[in-house]
């Protein structure tokens, strides 16, 4: 019987011959429609409440911040507000509103509005509060006249622009409108919108996918005559999925691919792959209070011995080494002299030095489980630390059990993988992961003991001028690095999957891992 | 036994590490916000409180509040359950179609070629891992072939019919809208049969074993020396008595698939309640969990009281009281 043993060969000819073409976006009447799989929800829209990459996405798109993130690297731009100024202190910030914005609903967006949003993300204490909280009160908010708000914080704080972009402003009438048993609007702004941004919302389908249409008559207008008529969020959760709707056309835009994936799909006719080094750094934090990672000198012979080219081989490449604690993009960074690098000289040099001069010890791993690429770390970690005769345990946990476990000093394992986004392009958004206050939290889980290093952190992010912030930052820099409290692992690439017909894509690095700046984009066909 | 296993889902849920307040709060949140969000939710009184909490609120119909999708339990779960109802009993349905049929076959044609190819089906459904096959499945028919769609319940621009049943495939069906109803069908396909491949396989494989033991019986032989056909004998007399067990295995696999669609639903983006269960496992949000296990152990305890019930029409002497 020839038939079935060509059977395969047939089959494998017709999937090649039938391929099917990639098509191109949506079209909705005369409107563009982007499609983008992103592989996760956005259970919330509320600007007071949540905010991670895809929800923030969706709030830059439906609502205007005072001001704006633009570009590689960052800058702060006008947007709600034309102008500000700021007090010598920088205790006082005052902002100029541009005139002609509005809201979707047509009500003028005035300093009154952007009193009460400021007032209702600081009262409800949630999303993006922290940000701000310990510096500006209800009462330091003060409207100066319909189109001037003036913020006088409680102590000064040079960093409180940086922040400003990620409060949006809503309509206070249309939410007040909406208010359920005094919850100044939280059920009804979880998937509807009060704002003044490029989109509004058309559909939304919890858990399948989110429409957003463009606000023709915006009021700062659009950057281009071909700009997208609108976007659909579609939850496409398997990478392996959003690869195969990128390659069939079903979607313009995907994030989450794997490396290897990333690589194939550059390599396809009509499809892109923007390649940007981003500002999420990853390292292995280390235990700092802890036997036996609170012996400096062991956490300088781990540093040492680690293979950080491998770091880069396990991304194929897409990935720069950190040259110091702040990322390379960020204000204030410099490359730290004797940054660390693998050399096993210098690493038994330490470690003989250290309480565990034969090695002889073991080390926990901690990782989150099904993240291949710290799998792949944590085995080049038993490699590089079995020359110094130390024993690694990899363990891997979910997300909230690691949470839970980097909580505590006694619970926190010896060496955690973390990878942690920075939200603001000030350096004081990451000097602050090495101050006390972050302790508890997954990024604090080296309990980074040095009162020197908090009080100078304390005082920079308190100075108005650059000039003398500046000098400081870079003593911080130094002075982390010099005690180790992690082994300094590199930036890995922002990448998304993207057909050549999007344009105006305009990367900045100061957005969480995945998200986009929905506003630029534009759909050009040949 | 329902509030047995909501004992040992919450008493499970909370002695796992993870404080659900800091995940909701999220990674930034200082201390004092974490506190808002516990207060806010209850989490901050002492467990065997929650609990009676729970239950009081449980009473009156209400199954808490999700702190990651910020909606009612009751509400979410009215969003996914029918998406997953509608999967698992499409699946299932093909499952029992398919499997008792060629369970019989096999039986009938034991050692034959039928049996043969029915046996291969069976071994390639319980060995092939449901997240492979329907990659696969997603990759050649719907990638390559470009057949059907990759996944989701409806194409990307088409709008669901108002709910009346929140079916949608009967929905679609009771609006009228024809082209809607097509749609569905054509993205039920891939993950139907995804999810069906392993029940068919077992429904089958118990089929045969029960038919080839109940065709040596010595009614069939009497049936058959009576001169009644040989599908009469098979379908009539040998199937009835063989279903009984399959019968079992058919809710048992009810119960399975319900509680166990996630790698499906996450393939084929398919928005049903076990993905919903495993994104509220992740982020330690223990009241869609236990709303969830509710949900799925009513529906299997509903399942076998169907089952009971046709083992009675199956076999009379089953609902006659014993003598004694």
């Amino acid at each position: 019987m020839k038939f079935p043993r060509i059977l395969p060969c047939l089959l494998a000819l017709v999937v090649l011959t039938t391929a099917v073409p990639a098509s191109a976006f949506e079209r909705v009447g005369d409107r563009k429609i982007l499609v983008f799989a992103g592989r996760q929800e956005v259970p919330t829209i509320d600007p007071s409440i949540k905010y991670d990459w895809s929800i923030r996405m969706m709030q830059q798109a439906l609502y205007d911040g005072l001001v704006k993130y633009v570009g590689n690297p960052p800058e702060i731009q006008p947007w709600l507000a034309e102008r500000w100024e700021t007090s010598a202190d920088a205790k006082t910030w005052t902002f100029h509103l541009v005139k002609n914005a509005r809201f979707h609903n047509g009500d003028p967006v005035t300093a009154e509005a952007v009193r009460w949003s400021f007032a209702r993300t600081l009262k409800l204490n949630q999303g993006p509060a922290w940000m701000l909280s310990d510096f500006l009160k209800e009462d330091g908010i003060k409207v100066v006249n319909e189109h001037t708000i003036q913020f006088t914080l409680a102590q000064p704080y040079a960093a409180f622009l940086s922040f400003v972009p990620w409060w949006y402003v809503m309509n206070p009438k249309q939410v007040l409108a909406n208010e359920q048993g005094g919850d100044l609007g939280q059920k009804w702004l979880t998937d509807n919108e009060a704002g003044s941004g490029p989109f509004k919302i058309k559909r939304w389908q919890q858990g399948v996918l989110y429409e957003i249409e463009a606000v023709d008559s915006y009021w700062k207008g659009w950057p281009s005559k071909d700009h997208v008529g609108g976007v659909i969020l579609k939850l496409v959760r398997e990478s392996a999925a959003q690869r195969a709707a990128l390659l069939r056309g079903e979607a313009d835009i995907v994030e989450g691919l794997t490396a290897d994936d990333y690589d194939v799909v550059a390599k396809t006719p009509g499809i892109v792959v923007p390649n940007y080094p981003g500002m999420t750094t990853f390292g292995l934090k280390m235990n700092t209070q802890k036997a036996p990672t609170n012996d400096a000198n062991l956490r300088k012979a781990v540093a040492y011995a680690f293979d950080y080219d491998s770091l880069l081989k396990i991304y194929n490449g897409n990935a720069v080494l950190q040259t110091s604690v702040l990322p390379q993009a960020m204000r204030g960074h410099i490359a730290v002299p004797g940054f660390p690098k693998q050399d096993l000289a210098r690493a038994k040099e330490f470690l003989a030095k250290s309480a565990y001069a034969s090695g002889n010890v073991e080390l926990e791993y901690v990782y989150v489980q099904g993240l291949e690429e710290e799998r792949k770390m944590g085995l080049v970690l038993i490699d590089n630390l079995g020359k110094l005769n130390i024993k690694v345990k990899m363990v891997p946990l979910t997300w909230p059990n690691m949470v839970a476990r980097a909580a505590k000093v006694e619970t926190s394992p010896d060496l955690l993988a973390v990878f942690a986004t920075p939200v603001s392009s000030d350096p004081d958004a990451v000097a602050y992961w090495y101050h006390k206050n972050s302790w508890g939290k997954y990024y604090g889980s080296s309990f980074y003991t040095n009162p020197d290093v908090w009080g100078l952190i304390e005082r920079a992010r308190t100075l108005a001028k650059w000039d003398e912030r500046a000098p400081l930052y870079a003593d911080i820099q130094k002075r982390i690095v010099a005690d180790m409290p992690e082994v300094f692992g590199m930036l890995a690439n922002r990448r998304w999957g993207m057909r050549d017909h999007v344009k105006g894509f305009v990367f900045s690095p100061v957005r969480l891992t995945g998200e986009v700046d929905l506003y630029p984009l534009a759909i050009v066909t040949k | 036994m329902l509030f047995g296993l909501l004992c040992l889902t919450f008493a499970i849920s909370h002695l796992v590490p993870g404080d659900p307040a800091r995940l909701a709060a999220g990674p930034d949140a200082s201390e004092a916000m974490v506190q808002t969000v516990r207060a806010r939710y209850g989490l901050d009184r002492p467990l065997g409180v929650q609990f009676v909490r729970y239950l009081q609120g449980l009473a009156a119909g209400d199954l808490g509040e999700s702190l990651r999708s910020r909606n009612t339990v009751r509400a979410d779960l009215a969003r996914y359950f029918p998406n997953t109802f509608e999967l698992v009993t499409l699946a299932l349905l093909l499952a029992v179609v398919v499997g008792i049929p060629l369970g019989m076959l096999s039986a009938v044609y034991k050692d034959t070629w039928i049996d043969h190819w029915s046996r291969v089906v069976s071994v390639s459904g319980v060995a092939l891992p449901a997240f492979w096959l329907g990659l696969m499945l997603q990759l050649l028919i719907a990638l390559h072939l470009g057949w059907l769609p990759l996944g989701g319940r409806l194409g990307i621009t088409a709008t669901p019919p108002e709910p009346i049943t929140h079916l949608l495939l009967v929905d679609a069906l009771l609006r009228g809208q024809w082209s809607t109803f097509a749609d569905a069908v054509r993205h039920a396909v891939l993950p139907v049969v995804t999810l069906c491949f392993p029940a068919l396989a077992s429904i089958m494989l118990v089929n045969r074993a029960e038919m080839l033991e109940t065709l040596q019986q010595d009614y069939i032989k009497t049936a058959r020396a009576q001169g009644f056909s040989s599908f009469r004998v098979v379908t009539r007399y040998a199937l009835r008595n063989a279903m009984i067990p399959t019968l079992s295995m058919i809710g048992l696999r009810y119960g399975w698939m319900l509680g166990g669609t996630i790698l499906v639903e996450t393939v084929f983006d398919w928005p049903g309640i076990g993905l919903y269960a495993v994104n509220a496992a992740v982020s330690s949000d223990f009241q869609p969990i236990m709303g969830v296990t509710l949900l799925v152990g009513l529906n299997f305890m509903l399942a076998n009281v169907v089952v009971d019930l046709a083992y009675g029409w199956l076999d009379p002497r089953i609902r006659r009281p014993s003598a004694t």
